[in-house]
C-alpha cells in the first residue's frame, strides 16, 4: 500500500538469540511520519525487536523493510543515513566530551579521506542546540547527570541527521522531570523536524500521551497495534500485563490512562 | 546572548589547554628524538662531533666518517625509530580495540609469531630482505591462532589475553627448538635476533620494512575514526553504519602488521607497545587521533634511547635492546596487572 515515507514494516519476522526465539512470526507496520511506542511486559522482546528493526540483529526468518526495501540488502552505511538508534544502555567512552561524542554521529556522512566539513559542524551545533547540551559541550559525558547524559546521546543520534529515529527505553533511570524532558524533546523532533520516531517505553500512560501509534507485544508476539485510544483498554492490560485496571481518559490530554485496581498489584508485583 | 559568548569562551579555553599540552608533548618528543638521533650518530668506537656526524649523514666530509655514519649508525638508529613508532602505534590500537590496558603485541603472542616467522626464514637461509615477510607471516599466524582459540568467547578480553600468553609461550618454545637445531653460525644470528636487536641493520632492511611501516602508520591514522566509533559499543557503532566485526578485524590485522614490521626491524622487543599508550594517556588524557601520533613519537624515543643505553651505558658488550626494554617491562606489567585486579579499577569493564 502507498504510505508516508519512512515506514518500517516486518513480514513473518523471527528473531532469535541462539536457539531461543524472542520474537516470532511478527507482521507489523510502523507508520512513517508518526511517533510509535512499543510497549509490553519485561522480556517480551521489545528491545530485541528494536535491534531487529535496526539491522543489529539478523532475522532467523522473515524480513524487515524500510519503505518496502529489505534493510538487510542495504549497506550498513546507507541504512545509517536514514535511521539512527539510541540503545538502552549506550557505552560512554571514557572521559569523552559531549561534543566529541556528538561528532561521532557524523560517521556515516564521512568518507575515509574527507575532512571535517562545515556541514558536519553545523549538524553537530544544531544537535547540541536542540537538545540543550551546547553549554555542556566540553564537559566529559561520564560526569554528567543521567538526564544530561541522555540528552547528549540523543544529540549524537540527531547529528546523524536521519529521518527515522529508534529509541530504546530513553526514559529508563531518569526521574520524572527528566523523563518528561526527554519525551517532550522527542515530541518536538517529531512536530518541528518531522522525524519518524519509534521508541520502546515502559510507562503505558506516557506511551499513550506521546505516541500516535502503539505496538503491544506479549511473549514476542503482537498483542495489539493501532492508535493508543483504540488499543489500550482494560481487557488488553489484563491479558498482556496480568493487571486488573480501569482505563480512564487522562485528565490533561484525554489519552487513555491506566489506573490499576486496588489490590490488583499484589499478584503482579513480583514481575514489575 | 551573553551565555552563548561565555560558552564559546570556556570552550576555547579548555580546548586550547588540551591542544597546547598535545603540541608541547609532541614538540618535546621530536626534540628528544633529534637529540637521541644525533647522539647515536656521534657516539661509538669513533666519536664524532655533532656537526661532522650530521654532515657525514648527507655524504659530506671524511669518507671514513661517511661510511661509519651512513652505513652503520644511521640504519641502526632509523630502524630503532621506525620500529619504536610501529610498536607505540600498535599498542595504542590494541589497547583501545580490546579496551584493556594489558593488550599489546608481546602479551598477545603476535611478537612471538613474528619471531617464529623470521627465525624460520633465517634457518632456511633466506635473504635478509625476506625477513620482514617472514615476521609478518608469523605475526598473522599468531593472530589467527589467537582468533581460533579466543573467537568462541566473542573475543572476550580475559580469554584473549590468556590465549595470547599461551600462544606466545608455544611460539617461543618453537623458536627455541629451531635455534637448538640450527647450525652454530645461524643459531648465533637467530638467537641475537630473538632477543630483539637493531644491531647490524642495513638500509635494505630499513627501506623495505620502514616503507611498509610508513604506509601502515598512515592507514592507522585513516582508520582512527573507526576506532573511535567502536568505543561506543557494538550497537551504537552498528547503528552508525560501521560493520563492527569487519572493522575490528581490519584494526587487529593493522596492529599485527605494525607489530610484525617492528619485529622485522628490531626483533621481538617487549614492553614498548605495552607501556607507550599508558605514558601518552598519562600526559595528554583520553585517546584521540593525536594520541596515536604521540604514541608513535614516544615509542621511537623509547626504543632509540634503550638502544643507546645498550650501546654505551651498559658494561656488557653486544647486549640486545630487547634486554633493556624487557627489564623495564616485567615490573611494569606486574604493576598493571595488580592495578587492574584491584577492586577500584574493576568498575569500568
Amino acid at each position: 500500500m502507498p504510505a508516508t515515507p519512512n515506514q518500517l514494516s516486518t513480514e513473518g519476522l523471527d528473531l532469535r538469540y541462539g536457539d531461543r526465539t524472542i520474537v516470532g512470526g511478527l507482521d507489523l507496520t510502523l507508520p512513517g511520519g508518526a511517533v510509535t511506542a512499543i510497549v509490553g511486559p519485561n522480556a517480551c522482546g521489545k528491545s530485541t525487536l528494536l535491534r531487529g528493526l535496526s539491522r543489529l540483529l539478523a532475522p532467523a526468518s522473515g524480513t524487515v523493510m524500510l519503505d518496502g526495501a529489505d534493510i538487510h540488502r542495504m549497506s550498513a552505511r546507507a541504512l545509517a543515513l536514514r535511521m539512527g538508534l539510541l540503545p538502552q544502555q549506550p557505552v560512554t567512552p571514557e572521559a569523552v566530551t559531549v561534543e566529541a561524542l556528538v561528532r561521532l554521529g557524523r560517521y556515516p556522512h564521512q568518507r575515509l579521506l574527507s575532512p571535517w566539513s562545515a556541514a558536519d559542524q553545523k549538524a553537530v551545533d544544531e544537535a547540541l542546540e536542540r537538545t540543550g547540551t551546547a553549554s555542556l559541550r566540553d564537559q566529559p559525558v561520564d560526569q554528567l547527570s543521567g538526564g544530561q547524559r541522555q540528552r547528549a546521546w540523543i544529540a549524537l543520534a540527531l547529528a546523524q541527521d536521519t529521518e527515522l529515529l529508534l529509541l530504546d527505553e530513553p526514559t529508563t533511570f531518569l526521574d520524572l522531570r527528566h523523563q518528561l524532558d526527554v519525551l517532550d524533546l522527542v515530541a518536538a523532533l517529531h512536530a518541528e523536524a518531522g522525524r519518524t520516531v519509534v521508541m520502546v517505553l515502559h510507562d503505558l500512560g506516557q506511551a499513550a500521551r506521546y505516541a500516535d501509534h502503539m505496538v503491544v507485544l506479549k511473549d514476542g508476539r503482537l498483542a495489539a497495534a493501532g492508535a493508543p485510544a483504540d488499543v489500550l483498554d482494560a481487557e488488553l492490560v489484563k491479558s498482556v500485563f496480568d493487571v486488573d485496571c480501569r482505563v480512564i481518559p487522562d485528565p490533561e490530554t484525554g489519552t487513555p490512562l491506566v489506573v490499576p485496581k486496588a489490590g490488583a498489584v499484589r499478584r503482579s508485583a513480583a514481575t514489575a | 546572548m551573553s551565555a552563548a559568548v561565555v560558552s564559546v569562551r570556556t570552550k576555547s579555553a579548555s580546548r586550547v589547554r588540551v591542544r597546547r599540552r598535545v603540541l608541547l608533548f609532541g614538540a618535546i618528543g621530536l626534540v628528544l628524538l633529534f637529540v637521541l638521533l644525533t647522539l647515536s650518530l656521534t657516539t661509538g668506537e669513533i666519536p664524532l662531533p655533532a656537526g661532522t656526524a650530521l654532515r657525514a649523514l648527507v655524504g659530506l666530509g671524511d669518507s671514513g666518517d661517511v661510511l661509519v655514519v651512513q652505513q652503520f649508525r644511521a640504519p641502526r638508529a632509523v630502524a630503532a625509530i621506525v620500529a619504536g613508532a610501529g610498536l607505540g602505534a600498535a599498542g595504542c590500537v590494541l589497547q583501545r580495540l580490546f579496551r584493556n590496558p594489558l593488550a599489546s603485541p608481546d602479551v598477545m603472542g603476535i611478537t612471538g609469531g613474528a619471531s617464529l616467522g623470521a627465525v624460520a626464514l633465517i634457518a632456511a637461509g633466506a635473504s635478509q630482505a625476506l625477513i620482514p615477510l617472514g615476521a609478518l607471516g608469523g605475526g598473522l599466524l599468531a593472530a589467527l591462532l589467537l582468533g581460533v582459540f579466543a573467537w568462541g568467547s566473542g573475543l572476550a578480553v580475559t580469554r584473549l589475553v590468556l590465549t595470547g600468553l599461551a600462544v606466545q609461550a608455544g611460539l617461543a618454545a618453537a623458536v627455541n627448538l629451531m635455534i637448538v637445531r640450527f647450525p652454530a653460525e645461524l643459531a648465533g644470528s637467530a638467537l641475537q635476533w630473538t632477543a630483539g636487536s637493531v644491531y647490524g641493520r642495513t638500509w635494505t632492511e630499513v627501506w623495505g620494512a620502514g616503507g611498509a611501516m610508513v604506509l601502515a602508520l598512515g592507514a592507522a591514522l585513516l582508520m582512527h575514526r573507526r576506532l573511535a566509533v567502536l568505543d561506543l559499543g557494538d550497537d551504537s557503532a552498528g547503528a552508525l553504519g560501521l560493520r563492527t566485526s569487519a572493522a575490528r578485524l581490519q584494526l587487529l590485522v593493522l596492529a599485527v602488521v605494525l607489530a610484525s614490521l617492528a619485529a622485522a626491524l628490531a626483533g621481538p622487543v617487549t614492553f614498548v607497545a605495552l607501556a607507550v599508550p599508558h605514558v601518552v594517556r598519562f600526559l595528554t588524557g583520553p585517546p584521540t587521533v593525536a594520541s596515536l601520533v604521540l604514541a608513535g613519537v614516544t615509542g621511537a624515543v623509547l626504543l632509540l634511547a634503550s638502544d643507546l643505553v645498550v650501546q654505551h651505558l651498559l658494561p656488557i658488550e653486544g647486549l640486545p635492546v630487547g634486554a633493556v626494554t624487557a627489564t623495564l617491562g616485567a615490573p611494569w606489567l606486574l604493576v598493571l596487572m595488580l592495578r587492574q585486579s584491584s577492586p577500584v579499577q574493576r568498575g569500568r569493564g
